[in-house]
């Protein structure tokens, strides 16, 4: 019992540690290929570098077209995180808090977003955001951003805020506090578990968005960092060094991030595995 | 001043009519309770008092000024709630100072009607705590707290005391009649608790599915019950009725008398026999089973009667309430 | 006011600042969703009636001839195929390995912890660098593959390239991203069993193997279904990292739907063709949806 129980756990450990080499793997392979030189990526590619060029890491970090792209995907990233969770909130708020006629309707409207996938209308929206006269414009990407993430915010928002003591709002109301002030005074500081993960979920979304950025972005000076790194890409093809260490820098924000905001991003996904 | 005045009120919800036609009146300084079983609509009631429900017809007069159309906050009232829905992002301070905040009154006036306020609860230690950080004798304080500072001409309160353990429900019972006294404001007061209507109470509204059975003072609906309703809702161990030839014999469709007005006697004309004596300290409460139906005995001190032991009782006759077939007093 | 005589007449209620209320805060996300989620997607149904270049107005009515097109074009054939294989790998391999790891790991333990973090740690990374990352290990000159071929001393490989194995390629990278996300909402629905249920079933004597049959996933059952649902719907869109591998080469054998629609209906500016691609995907998110949510009721109603 307690051999077979040994030689399990063993084979357990064994195995979770293998998938944990798979995953690692790569990532562990680019950050030290940024390290390498040309040909000693070339004869070894996985292995610790031979001599450790610091060079390619330090080009990029002196390049100002490197911090232009990620200063471009932070101001448009927390824009999106920001316009999301104020038009969202503030929608969710009228929907748990006010009973008017059409509200179920207006609110099966706005959780249509959920059902269909951003790709299916992406050659309209370049139609409109050129319209609009916002190519090249963060506004291209923070408004269409924070519209397609609408639909959840709203639909977790507005299960958090019901669930809120509706004698809070009356004890409030009595003493002359009106539905707006309400909504800035109260439920907004006290939704802050669910505004923070809507709020990293949309970040994410909107930090590793490529499609949208590629469709409405052409001029370098607006480009996001997935649009930068392609363009980088291109341009030292045989260079793999090079797009190494600028995957690597960029990996750096995304796991410090990670490990910062893990506890919403876990609560999002059983959120959403809650919501069903 | 500061009279309530209810005329006329229907209120629906949806389909279902809750009250089709009342009309109450809350004297001036009185410490009125509502009073009623679960669902009866006495929260309703208070509800539209404070503004938080509108009738759908009828007039609310507060003072001598119809109300009826007006924002909560412009009624002269304040509402503790049964949660007590304090606020719980805020100190205790903040609770209490956020309605003057609101009213815009000068910061001086505003910092010394919160330390008056808990002054008189006895909350000065916490004011700079959150609501989470407080017992639950100091939560209904709070929360009193916030009702007081604004001086409201008029009280209302929902079942306030209904989360308290009963030691504590007791001691604040004492210290609402306190308030009361010192305030000397308008107080309604909604409870389904007889008992704590009973003793707080210098008006009482007894209430059933949406009417209004009787409105008095404690002792008037002790002695003089309008229906059976109230008859059997006052008073505990609960009036005992009987119906039939008994309550023929005093010329009514139903006769109720109160436990404490029937005495184990060995000749009484009422035969039965004891299924449970509950012994409560100073006095005991016998169960009975009689052929005029189940009676219930209350007896000072001790008195030791097994079950099944055969008893005799002898009502007394000019304590004897008696009641139409409607249930209504003759 | 009413006036007294008349207090028994219906009043109307008192609105104001409810109607100010909703009168301010609902049109902003009316306003935003409409112009560009709703229109573009109602655009889409219009233009794809139309060969439009995207100037000017579109003119040239075409009736259904975009979607003749799409259903005549082999191309838009594969990347239907590849949609189906990538949604077959993703249901028949990457949640069971996902389902195996969360039973594995779902216990609170500190080496537990370090394990869901590791697992986790792809999914929460670009598309785009994830392609990236894995377009150089499986470059036949310098990655990994690279040197597995050393190793058995046969010449270079350029999986990337083969017309056969590029789109399994891609998938082993779907699983290396997503597989993660999976296991998550696993262990999430695990964590939520009550342990009393595991400990009532190892008393009736139920092995281990047992209590994961017959306790532990008929509980997390729901959460199975989420995840197939994700699986399904990001299958369908998936676009990000086709682009970095193989940008839908060699001869457009590794197109997704959507890398089909972004390259013959964007790059080449066909955006009536292009609309009526997006018009099939969207039918085709809507029958999924549908069929999740009659799954749902089922469940429900169990
Ligand atoms: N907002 C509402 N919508 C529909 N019915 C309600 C609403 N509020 C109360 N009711 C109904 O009105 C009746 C009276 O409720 P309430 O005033 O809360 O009773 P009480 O406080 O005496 O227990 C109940 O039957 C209740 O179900
Ligand atoms: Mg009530």
């Amino acid at each position: 019992m307690s051999r077979s129980n040994f030689l399990l756990g063993l084979a357990k450990v064994v195995v979770l540690l293998l998938c944990a080499g798979f995953v690692l793997g790569p990532i562990i392979a680019t950050v030290l290929g940024g390290f390498k030189s040309t040909g000693d990526l070339r004869t070894n590619p996985l292995g610790l570098p031979k001599v450790r060029e610091t060079q390619f890491y330090l080009d990029l970090i002196t390049d100002p077209a490197f911090w232009r792209y990620m200063g471009n995907s932070l101001v448009i990233s927390l824009a999106a995180v920001g316009l999301t969770l104020i038009v969202a909130a503030a929608a969710a708020y009228v929907f748990a808090q006010i009973r008017f006629f059409g509200s179920r309707f207006l609110l099966s409207y706005l959780l249509l977003g959920l059902v269909f996938p951003f790709a299916t209308a992406i050659l309209p929206l370049f139609i409109t955001v050129r319209d609009l006269g916002l190519l090249d414009t963060y506004w291209a990407v923070i408004l269409p951003q924070a519209a397609f993430g609408l639909s959840l915010a709203i639909l977790l928002f507005k299960t958090f805020f019901d669930q809120l003591p509706r004698e809070l709002f009356e004890a409030a109301y009595v003493e002359g506090c009106g539905y707006i002030r309400f909504f800035w005074r109260f439920t907004l500081p006290l939704s802050t578990p669910i505004l923070a993960t809507v709020g990293v979920f949309v970040f994410v979304q909107s930090w590793n968005n490529f499609l949208l950025p590629l469709i409405v972005l052409n001029s370098r000076e607006v480009f996001t960092w997935p649009l930068g790194m392609m363009q980088f890409r291109g341009e030292y093809l045989t260079e793999w060094n090079r797009t190494l260490a600028f995957i690597s820098l960029t990996l750096v924000p995304a796991i410090v991030f990670f490990l910062a905001a893990q506890r919403y991003i876990v609560a999002g996904l059983t959120g959403g595995a809650v919501k069903g | 001043m500061t009279e309530v005045r209810l005329s006329r009120i229907r209120k629906v919800f949806g389909a279902v009519e809750i009250f089709a036609d009342l009309s109450l009146t809350v004297p001036e300084g009185s410490f009125t309770v509502l009073v009623g079983p679960s669902g009866c609509g006495k929260s309703t009631l208070l509800r539209m008092i404070a503004g938080l429900e509108e009738p759908t017809e009828g007039r609310i007069e507060i003072g001598g000024r119809d109300v009826t159309d007006a924002e909560p906050s412009d009624r002269g009232i304040s509402m503790v709630f049964q949660s007590y829905a304090l606020f719980p992002h805020m100190t205790v301070a903040q609770n209490i100072d956020f309605g003057l905040r609101l009213a815009k009154v000068p910061a001086a006036e505003r910092e010394r009607r919160v330390a008056q306020a808990a002054q008189i609860l006895d909350l000065e230690r916490y004011l700079d705590r959150k609501p989470a950080a407080l017992s639950g004798g100091q939560r209904q304080r709070v929360a009193i707290g916030r009702s007081i500072v604004r001086n409201p001409a008029v009280f209302l309160f929902d079942e306030p005391l209904s989360n308290l353990d009963a030691a504590l429900r007791n001691q604040m019972r004492v210290e609402l009649a306190e308030l009361h006294n010192r305030l000397d404001a308008t107080m309604i007061y909604v409870t389904h608790d007889q008992v704590e209507a009973m003793t707080l109470a210098d008006q009482i509204v007894v209430m059933n599915a949406g009417r209004i059975e009787q409105v008095g003072s404690p002792s008037e609906l002790y002695e003089r019950p309008a229906t059976t309703f109230v008859a059997r809702f006052i008073g505990s161990p609960r009036m005992n009725l009987l119906e039939g030839a008994v309550a023929a014999e005093h010329g009514a469709a139903i006769c109720g008398i109160r436990p404490e007005h029937l005495t184990l006697t060995e000749d009484g004309p009422w035969a039965g026999t004891v299924t449970v004596a509950e012994y409560l300290g100073n006095e005991t409460v016998i169960h009975v089973q009689s052929d005029l139906g189940d009676l219930i005995v209350r007896q000072p001190g001790q008195v030791r009667l097994a079950a099944g032991t055969p008893i005799r009782l002898t009502p007394d006759l000019s304590q004897i309430h008696r009641f139409d077939a409607e249930g209504k007093r003759l | 006011m009413t006036p007294p005589d008349k207090a028994a007449t219906r009043r109307r209620p008192r609105t104001s600042g409810k109607l100010r209320a909703v009168a301010l805060m609902l049109p902003p996300a009316l306003i935003l969703f409409s112009l560009f989620v709703i229109a573009p997607l109602l655009n889409a149904g219009y233009y794809s009636l139309f060969h439009w270049n995207g100037y000017g107005t579109p003119q040239d009515f075409v009736g259904l001839r975009n979607y003749e097109r799409a259903f005549d074009h082999s191309i838009f054939w594969v990347s239907v195929r590849n949609t189906v294989v990538l949604l077959l790998v993703s249901i028949f391999i990457q949640m069971p390995i996902a389902l195996a790891l969360a039973l594995a790991i779902y216990r609170k333990t500190p080496t537990n912890a370090v394990f869901r973090l590791i697992f986790f740690l792809p999914f929460i990374l670009a598309e785009i660098a994830a392609g990236l990352i894995w377009s150089f290990v499986f470059d036949g000159n310098t990655g990994l593959v690279a040197e597995i071929t050393q190793a058995l001393g046969i010449p270079p490989v350029f999986i990337l390239s083969n017309r056969d194995w590029a789109f399994y390629a891609i998938c082993l990278v779907v699983v290396w991203k997503y597989f993660g996300f999976h296991m998550m909402i696993y262990i999430a629905a695990l964590q939520a069993v009550p342990s009393e249920l595991i400990e009532a079933a190892r008393i009736e004597g139920a092995k281990r193997w047992a209590v994961i049959r017959h306790v532990l996933i008929p509980h997390i059952r729901p959460a199975i279904v989420v995840s197939g649902f994700f699986a399904v719907i990001g299958s369908l869109q998936l676009f990000d990292l086709v682009i970095p591998l193989t940008n839908g080469g060699p001869s457009n054998q590794t197109h997704t739907i959507v890398s089909y629609l972004y390259t013959f209906g964007l790059t080449r500016l066909n955006i009536g063709y292009g609309s009526a691609v997006g018009v099939i995907l969207f039918v085709a998110a809507v029958i999924v949806a549908v069929l999740y949510q009659w799954q749902l009721n089922r469940e429900r109603a169990k």
